[in-house]
């Protein structure tokens, strides 16, 4: 009983951790893939880059006939990951879901002096996978039933209403210093150690407002403890219809998005490359993952490689811009 | 009231099942070995096991997970009492007294305690679940970061005056772990402190590496370099069963335990390892015998193990009647409903009742199942010691550092916890207690940020911490516990302190 019982454990263990050091044989010019495949998850378990890897992992898993793991490489924001995958080896055998932030953290590190953790052309892009625009969300005791009517206060009484954001640099702060630049105001950032602490921080009467993830808040909507005043996106969302985007209420070049995208190392061969797009593109057809997706509120939203690069760089461009008027956070 | 049994009649006809059952047994079981690997705590089991619950219908998929969840509670007491390393990090206050009650041969009615204190716990925590969810969730939303940080001082001011052994040594290390807790990314400004260029360190360093380091592998390396060669211990069933006296002494420590866990577990953050600490420094305090506290004091199981179970169940408060996860265990729960279509806000029982009292009465089921488990096994875990050290150790060891690594697939941590072994050994050869520099490393993060935040808040004005009630009751007591440590500067009296140091010197 006894060595049985430790016999188990070990077996679990060593189960988890063997599929690391497996990655690390390098065959020569053989059909891809020819052994388990690994995908890095620069979050936590149960994060927006977790929940879409996961079901993406389960559908290209059957199509590429090989066991697609994934691996919650946390810490900093996503840069252990992240800095995992682009010094990975470019053989189409460690892969990566990341978010949008991916194009946030050079552009910090150059803020503060520091050589980059790694750099965005270490990566090749894949495809985009889904994209969410994020939304004004107000307590329904506050006063403001407009962006406008926000603005205006906020214009009365500079640096006096308070938001909570994911983190500093986080997507949440970034795209509401994005607004704030826009409409010229001052608001003062509350970071804190996510997106759900920060919805807690408005729900708890703590902060005025946030700049959240639109599947999160629906249901304080529907409860009618939160209003939203307008989102982040292009146009407006389906699943709250009557909310204007920020573009239509004036603030032209305010837009943000948090999505997630499948990378490779940028040294990838591009046979190799090419079977991940094609396998990529039957992957978000698959009635699974469709489903998936569609249980979290989470729109597909596919690009294919080139598409996806267009889209990315335009992204980055933006984001960079706002880090850089954030500045250094004091 | 009426309501609320109709209700649950309807959640134990969901849970009694054939499936049902059996995933609530596969998730107690699951969680029980989660808990008692060191390192792999219940993040990591839920987070492995949730890709294989998108198959099953949503009522039994969480089922499965929480029984995970308060399961590994159980089982994290198992490594605490036998071998001094925490199985889970809310185990590290039950390594002190569990394990000296180990080296007594009381490891038995220690392991037999856990396992019923966890279970009161556990099922008393149900029933404040079922009844008090919805207006405490509104209490625990309450608590912003000003309360937070006012409930952190009031907490450390009271340990600080009820730890044992040298005060300034004491005090010296719950400072370097505090000095160890700021190391990584500043969460206010975003700049790297002390990280060296180690990226890994920006979310400084984790409480797992540090606790099994300090704890499990200076216990090794100590046991290594001692020459005594301990009796192989051969536990009779009489060894196996608590006594009369360590039943009667555990009873009110359990009671308060679950009192104290559920309240501070709704609390959101990584509460239920403050409840623990807590509940160690409540019984202690007021203990009439607080020299045996360290020597094998059943209170000091008791009470903490009662109180993890009761917070991992508090936690869950605020995410089932409002849809807000109070901590990352919670968030992975939050997540595999999202998986399944469902996303808990302030409607979710009322639009969800199958799920919500299925999982309730699933709950009730799972802690008998595990009392059931865990009760029989605690001959066969006493039986390990049996195991000569030259083949008990090395594989202890192994089992640390696979766990350690496979937290976040990190060297990093597993470097960690080979200097924390190393610092550890150290630490113990010249008399520091570890236990108040693994407190400071987990609370310097959290103190740090709330103080920040509540200052951002009031845009640097410190009177923020008593414009808020809950915020100034806590610092009030904190206030009453310095006047109270200074008492005995005016009144000559003979405190426990001094009890201790006699006690010691007799031994």
């Amino acid at each position: 009983m006894k060595p049985m019982r430790v016999l188990v454990g070990a077996a679990a263990i060593v189960c988890m951790v063997a599929v690391g050091p497996l990655a690390d044989i390098a065959p020569a010019a053989e059909p891809y893939p020819v052994r388990p495949v690994q995908v890095i998850v620069p979050f936590p378990p149960g994060g927006v880059a977790d929940l879409v890897a996961r079901p993406l992992a389960a559908a290209l898993e059957k199509l590429l006939k090989q066991p697609v793991v994934i691996v919650n490489k946390t810490g900093a924001g996503g840069a252990v990951g992240m800095q995992a995958q682009a010094v990975a080896k470019p053989d189409g055998y460690t892969l990566m879901v990341a978010l949008s932030s991916i194009s946030v953290m050079p552009e910090v590190d150059a803020l503060f002096n520091r050589p980059p953790v790694y750099k965005l052309s270490d990566f090749a892009p894949i495809a985009l996978l889904s994209s969410d625009p994020t939304v004004l969300v107000v307590s329904s005791k506050s006063p403001w039933k407009t962006v406008a009517d926000f603005v205006a206060d906020a214009k009365k009484r500079p640096g006096e209403i308070k938001y909570a954001s994911s983190g500093v640099y986080g997507t949440m702060h970034v795209a509401m210093e994005m607004l704030a630049h826009s409409a010229g105001i001052k608001l003062r950032h509350i970071p804190t150690g996510g997106g759900g602490p920060a919805l807690n921080a408005l729900l708890g009467g703590h902060v005025d407002a946030i700049s959240g993830g639109p599947n999160v808040s629906i249901p304080h909507i529907k409860a009618g403890t939160v209003r939203v005043l307008a989102g982040w996106g292009d146009k407006r969302l389906p699943a709250l219809p009557d909310v204007p985007t920020l573009k239509e209420v004036g603030y032209k070049d305010v837009e943000f998005y948090i999505w997630s995208g499948f990378f490779a190392p940028a040294a990838t061969p591009e046979p190799v490359i090419k079977a991940l797009r094609e396998a990529t593109a039957k992957a978000v057809q698959a009635p699974d993952f469709k489903t998936a997706m569609e249980k979290m509120a989470t729109p597909i939203d596919y690009l294919d490689a080139p598409d996806f690069k267009k889209f990315w760089d335009r992204d980055a461009e933006r984001l960079i811009k706002a880090v850089r008027n954030i500045g250094k956070v004091e | 009231m009426e309501a609320t049994f109709h209700n649950l009649i309807l959640g134990f006809s969901t849970v009694f099942t054939p499936a049902n059952i059996l995933y609530s047994l596969v998730g107690c079981l699951i969680g029980t070995m989660v808990g008692v690997l060191p390192g792999v705590g219940p993040l990591a089991g839920i987070s492995m096991l949730l890709p294989t619950t998108f198959g099953l219908d949503t009522t039994s998929a969480i089922i499965l997970l929480a029984g995970i969840y308060y399961g590994a509670m159980y089982g994290g007491s198992t490594t605490s009492i036998l071998m001094r390393i925490p199985g889970e990090a809310a185990s590290v206050m039950t390594c002190i007294d569990g394990y000296a009650m180990a080296r007594k041969g009381r490891a038995g009615p220690a392991l037999a305690i856990a396992a019923i204190g966890s279970y009161i716990a556990g099922t008393l925590s149900v029933v404040g679940l079922m009844f008090l969810a919805p207006p405490l969730a509104k209490f625990a939303l309450g608590f912003g970061p000003p309360e937070y940080f006012c409930l952190l001082v009031c907490g450390l001011v009271v340990l600080s005056y009820m730890t044992g052994g040298s005060i300034v040594k004491n005090l010296a290390m719950i400072v370097f772990g505090l000095m160890v807790g700021m190391i990584g990314i500043d969460q206010m400004s975003g700049y790297f402190r002390f990280s060296y260029g180690i990226v890994a360190l920006g979310d400084g360093v984790g409480l797992v590496p540090v606790a099994v380091g300090l704890f499990g592998i200076s216990e090794i390396l100590v046991t290594a370099g001692s020459p005594e060669i301990r009796e192989v211990l051969k536990p009779r069933l009489r060894d196996l069963i608590p006594s009369k006296q360590e039943f009667k002494d555990s009873i009110a420590p359990i009671g308060r335990g679950t009192v104290l866990g559920f309240l501070i577990g709704i609390i959101p953050g990584s509460a239920h390892i403050i409840s623990t600490f807590v509940s160690y420094a409540v019984e202690r305090r007021i203990s009439k015998h607080p020299e045996r506290f360290g020597q094998g004091a059943i209170e000091g199981v008791a009470g903490p193990e009662a109180a993890n179970n009761a917070a991992s169940e508090g936690a869950l408060v605020p995410l089932l009647a409002l849809g807000v996860p109070t901590g990352p265990v919670p968030a992975v729960l939050l997540a595999a409903l999202m998986v399944h279509g469902i996303t808990p806000g302030p409607l979710f029982i009322q639009e969800q009742p199958v799920v919500f009292w299925g999982l309730i009465a699933s709950m009730y089921v799972g802690n008998m199942v595990l009392l059931l488990l865990n009760l029989p096994m605690v001959g066969l875990f006493v039986n390990l010691l049996r195991v000569p050290y030259r083949i008990l150790y090395p594989t202890i060891l192994l089992f640390c550092v696979l766990g350690v690594y496979a937290v976040n697939s990190s060297l990093v941590d597993v470097g960690i916890m080979s200097i924390m072994g190393v610092l550890g050994y150290l630490l113990r050869k010249m008399d520091f207690e570890t236990a108040p520099m693994v407190l400071g490393v987990v609370l310097a993060p959290i103190i740090e940020f709330s103080f920040r935040q509540s200052l951002a808040m009031s845009a640097g004005d410190y009177s923020i911490f008593i414009q808020r009630p809950i915020a100034a009751f806590f610092l009030v007591i904190a206030l009453i516990m310095i006047l109270l440590s200074l008492k005995p500067l005016f009144i000559k009296k003979r405190d426990w302190r001094e009890r201790l140091t006699e006690a010691q010197k007799d031994a």
